[in-house]
């Protein structure tokens, strides 16, 4: 190759870098704004799904129904990483919404979007940008209500910033779907109906320091990690797509080639 | 006064301690200039397809690298121009290494034949195609666990080579949690004594997954048959706009469209047909 096709090319490499981060910030600037709704009353299907319909019983999940495509085109294989929104809130329909503020918001869903992150990302690397072959995930808890007021003991030293009233999530369920994050296709889908927050309240902004909302943070890690176990489940290969994996499979080494 | 001299005598020591530091040269070992792309594949003896990959995907451009005969580990240094010229040949290099991102600040470079390299020296065991020869059963426990691997897709290949019982794994993945996964699924397989691992992983850029995206894209329509629902057997290595193709075909026109066709994915800067060709049952 020669010195100024070389030059042309490093060049076009710098120009290409700069327009990424550009694209980048524009990207960062439009970030997902957190939704808060209240389930009206009766409503059979509470979050952001309108029907369960398609979703069938996930095998080795008590209490959780899913869906995942299984188009050769369209499939959890087909992606690579994906961008993670704020947790949507759904108020329970008896809830005082008066008592919900950004940081009763917050506390509810902060932490849980952290577990997302932390129990999906291995399987789908988080970016912060949808694009092609990455997955856009939403989540949100169903059902969160409000319990008394938090004791004085047990609130935020800047008590400003804290929770007046504890967030309950104990009855609360939870959706989740995946999407091609360019075009809105749904790719898979969970609600997990499992009760992993039996008992468990929320009092603080520091959710992950206080002893006493052990059983919170031990819930939102719970359904995180059925949300990483249905990833698992759904990214199993087929016996006839393993065999063929199997048959295709073949290093590139030198070394074969001497040890024959 | 005392505190005075004392304190000027340990400024002195500590200054000359700084120099030697500032001034030490580093390591000297035998190494072998390949390129990336060959490096992370064709790990093993320095032989003819060795040195021909080396020199074919250099001469496209491909960055080239280290490899330190003592372990075989790939170093990219900070001095492109003092080794591209050495391409396919073996050196003594001089300079300080880092092993936790495999990088060296090259200080002096010196060309040397294999037969220049001692007996007994642990780089010299290490070019001798003898020491791969190795258990093919122990060899196709590592090949079908590195296959099986659940979160692989046509935009990773894991390659590995096995020297008796060692093994060096290569290649590159889009999850860094595949490059923990293969060795701890290698680490478990019996008779495994010891494991290098060089598996590279890729930037997830917007701009190389446009190029992954397009390059499938062009693939998957023109030679479907190569694509299933979980996989493929072409894979397609994107790192900083260069597409490397990888895998298997029927047929040498099927490399070719291949190679045709990523040369049209927008963005792209270069194509590396690394593609084989499956050799007919009766050759």
């Amino acid at each position: 190759m020669s010195k100024k096709v070389k030059f042309n090319l490093n060049s076009m490499r710098a120009g290409m870098t700069v327009a990424l981060l550009l694209v980048t910030m524009a990207g960062c600037s439009r970030e997902q704004k957190p939704t808060v709704k209240k389930i009206p009353a009766n409503a059979e299907f509470s979050g952001f799904f309108k029907s369960y319909a398609n979703l069938k019983p996930v095998a080795g999940m008590e209490g959780a129904v899913g869906y995942a495509a299984t188009n050769a085109q369209k499939n959890l294989h087909k992606y690579i990483a994906c961008v993670i929104d704020p947790v949507e809130v759904y108020l329970a329909s008896d809830a005082d919404e008066a008592k919900l503020t950004e940081t009763a918001r917050a506390a509810a869903t902060e932490y849980f979007r952290a577990a997302l992150v932390k129990s999906v990302s291995s399987a789908y690397p988080v970016v912060d940008q949808a694009g092609p072959l990455v997955l856009r995930l939403r989540a949100a808890v169903v059902g969160v209500d409000f319990g008394g007021e938090v004791a004085a003991a047990d609130k935020d030293a800047d008590q400003k910033k804290g929770l007046a009233y504890s967030v309950n999530i104990g009855k609360v369920r939870v959706e989740m779907e995946l999407l091609d994050s360019e075009t809105g296709e749904q790719i898979a889908a969970l609600v997990d109906k499992e009760n992993l927050g039996n008992g468990a309240e929320i009092g603080s902004t520091q959710l992950a320091r206080n002893v006493k909302w052990a059983a919170a943070r031990a819930a939102f890690d719970g359904w995180a990690l059925r949300v990483r176990d249905f990833l698992n489940a759904s990214n199993e290969l087929s016996p006839e797509d393993a065999d063929k994996a199997d048959k295709s499979y073949q290093p590139y080494s030198s070394a074969t080639v001497a040890a024959k | 006064m005392k505190s005075a001299l004392l304190t000027a005598v340990i400024l002195l020591v500590s200054s000359s301690g700084l120099c030697a530091a500032a001034d030490r040269p580093g390591e000297t070992f035998h190494a072998y200039v390949d390129t990336d792309i060959c490096s992370r594949l064709m790990l093993g003896p320095i032989n003819e397809a060795r040195v021909g990959c080396s020199l074919s995907t250099a001469k496209d451009g491909d960055e080239p690298v280290l490899i330190r005969l003592q372990n075989n580990m790939v170093l990219t240094v900070n001095k492109r121009k003092m080794v591209e010229k050495l391409v396919g040949q073996f050196m003594q290099a001089t300079g300080q290494v880092k092993v936790s991102d495999g990088t060296m600040k090259l200080s002096e470079v010196s060309p040397e034949q294999a037969k220049d390299i001692p007996a007994g020296d642990p780089a010299r065991k290490l070019i001798d195609p003898q020491t791969y020869r190795t258990d093919a059963k122990l060899y196709e426990k590592i090949r079908h666990e590195l296959a099986m691997m659940p979160y692989t897709s046509e935009f990773d290949f894991i390659s590995f080579s096995l020297m008796g019982t060692d093994v060096i794994l290569t290649g590159w993945t889009v999850r860094s949690t595949n490059r923990s996964e293969a060795q701890s699924r290698v680490k478990d397989v019996e008779g495994v004594t010891s494991i290098v691992n060089n598996i590279d992983v890729l930037p997830l850029g917007h701009f190389d997954m446009q190029i992954r995206a397009g390059a499938r894209a062009q693939l998957a329509q023109s030679l479907s048959r190569y694509f299933w629902g979980s996989g493929s057997d072409i894979k397609i290595v994107v790192k900083n706009g260069d597409i490397i193709l990888l895998g298997t075909v029927a047929t040498k026109e099927d490399s070719d469209l291949a190679f045709i066709r990523c040369n049209s994915v927008p963005g792209a800067f270069h194509v590396f047909n690394l593609l084989r060709v499956r050799k007919s049952s009766g050759s």
